[in-house]
């Protein structure tokens, strides 16, 4: 089997955009991936394409990838729309790694977009948790922030976890959203405002979820060996992994932990040959404030019902033993649902290449990164380990 | 726009309406809702139903804060506001989601015992959906006469 190297990045910043629709955003990412690879490289190399999309104020549902490569003048090659909800491009990029680990491709594009934002209010309620179980969960009233809530209490019930340990993943998460001219929130808040925010399903509040946002992300990939000839700092995927779960919370036995993460995580470990103390920057999918300390117990950055200790210590800021979300995560830098996963890949690559745009959000000397994209709620999950040199 | 469409809601009804869960006679695992797989042992045995008592405990739950319900529930959100949703344990193992009824927000508890009361669950393409919600059961002290 072949490795293999990240050659370019590219994303749009995440947020709000009335000018901009699924098209544009994505060929933003695309021309600033393209643009990324330093000694150069002429996108008609690139072999295939694996883009990630739920669909959410679609204008093309099916057959979606082919609108996708038809925008940056890419028709012609194979295109596949790959949908895992929240972690659909996570997934995207996995396709994109194992079409090259196999052989079949020298160089392949990952990518994902999103538009949410054109879609009228009324009809977004209908979009938002279409990624839970709609039979069941859904029909009782249920809400996405409502069934986080639900582990959130468990969390609470079981391992003592409070609410001000949710609200500090918030506020560390605007406090790194604050320095990231990519995020969708670019301004810190408090822990008194998180807590007396409004509530959305209780014991989450406003500043417990994150928001919907707009835009795309694109990654470009090539054989390890073929790196050097593209760019001086290739970043390689050490390792990756993926998982599900049974898609309604109801049916599963313990809502503390999300076992599609928890195999994901394991594969990737193995595959890289490291332990979870080796890691040294990490995005995680902190889609809830609650997902992100369920994230480091599952991850292995701490033992199981130990994450709300590591919040208040503050060993995930920029600075301490595990950074976690230096981009400010889905929290502040936004959640454009099928851009999330590349987006995360975006981040880990310019930490690793020490290339963080102010360095205040630069974790130093960085050299093993982890991304962590998860689908609904943990119906689906694919973890990625990325090596500097 | 109906979620989940009038047939597919029908076929679920002896579930939604009397909890029938399905006994898998190779492990003696409870599946609910019904399905053809077990979820425990993975087997396509044969199924012996069985009639759930409708009696449990929260295992947890949350308020749904108006404004945020999904579009199913906007007449409820119109006239009663925000509503609690919880999953309960029934005693006989499987867990189930509903919404809660006849409750006071400040006694709602992990832990809290609860019951099964059949309720209008939505309205959605001008058919009335109906199915289980689950109420505290309290001890009542019976008063005769004045
Ligand atoms: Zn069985």
């Amino acid at each position: 089997m072949y490795k293999v190297a990240i050659i370019g990045v590219g994303q749009t910043r995440f947020g709000e955009f009335a000018d901009k629709g699924v098209k544009e955003l994505f060929v933003e990412a695309f021309l600033e991936a393209i643009n990324d690879v330093d000694k150069g490289i002429d996108p008609k190399e690139i072999e295939e394409a694996y883009i990630g999309n739920l669909g959410v104020g679609g204008i093309q549902l099916g057959n979606f990838s082919s609108m996708a490569v038809d925008q940056i003048g890419l028709h012609g090659i194979p295109a596949t729309r790959v949908e895992n909800a929240c972690a659909s491009s996570g997934f995207a990029f996995r396709s994109a790694v194992m079409a090259i680990m196999s052989g079949v491709c020298d160089v392949v594009l990952a990518g994902g977009v999103e538009k949410m934002t054109d879609i009228p209010r009324d009809k977004l309620r209908y979009w938002l948790g279409v990624s839970g179980d709609t039979e069941w969960e859904r029909l009782a009233g249920m809400t996405f922030p409502g069934v986080y809530a639900l582990m959130a209490l468990r969390h609470m019930h079981q391992y003592g976890t409070k609410r001000e340990h949710l609200a500090m993943v918030a506020v560390k998460n605007h406090k790194n959203g604050a320095q990231n001219p990519k995020a969708h929130f670019q301004r810190e808040t408090t822990l008194e405002r998180a807590l007396n925010s409004p509530m959305v399903a209780y014991p989450l509040t406003i500043f417990d979820c994150c928001p919907v946002s707009d835009g795309a992300s694109v990654a470009i990939l090539c054989r390890a060996d073929l790196a050097k000839k593209y760019t001086d700092t290739p970043i390689y995927v050490a390792g990756f992994g993926a998982g599900t779960d049974r898609l309604s919370l109801f049916e599963r036995e313990d809502f503390t932990t999300l076992m599609s993460s928890v195999l994901a995580a394991k594969q990737a470990y193995k595959m890289a040959g490291i332990k979870p103390k080796d890691v040294d920057v990490a995005e995680v999918h902190d889609c809830f404030t609650i997902a992100e300390i369920i994230a480091y117990e599952d991850l292995g950055f701490c033992k199981k019902g130990e994450g709300a200790k590591l919040i208040e210590e503050g060993e995930t800021e920029i600075g301490g033993r595990i950074p976690v979300n230096p981009s400010g995560g889905l929290k502040a830098k936004g959640h454009p649902i099928g851009a999330t996963g590349t987006g995360q890949i975006y981040e880990i690559v310019k930490q690793l290449r020490d290339e963080a745009e102010k360095r205040s959000r630069q974790v130093s000397g960085a050299e093993i990164g982890l991304t962590h994209n998860v689908g609904g709620s943990g119906g689906t999950a694919v973890v990625h380990i990325l090596r500097r040199g | 726009m109906a979620y989940v469409s009038i047939p597919a809601y029908w076929k679920t009804i002896p579930q939604r309406y009397s909890l029938i869960g399905l006994r898998c006679k190779n492990c003696g695992y409870i599946n609910f809702p019904a399905r053809e797989i077990c979820a425990k042992c993975g087997k396509k045995s044969e199924f012996e139903p069985i009639k759930l008592s409708g009696k449990g405990k929260i295992y947890s739950y949350t308020i749904i804060a108006a404004g945020s319900t999904p579009p199913e529930f906007l007449l409820q959100e119109k006239y009663v506001g925000s509503y609690p949703v919880a999953i309960i344990e029934l005693v006989e193992g499987p867990k189930i989601v509903a919404q809660l009824t006849d409750y006071k927000i400040e006694e709602l508890k992990i832990g809290m015992e609860v019951e099964a009361v059949f309720r209008k669950i939505y309205e959605d393409n001008q058919v009335i959906r109906y199915g289980i919600k689950f109420r505290p059961i309290r001890k009542r002290r019976i008063h005769k006469g004045s």
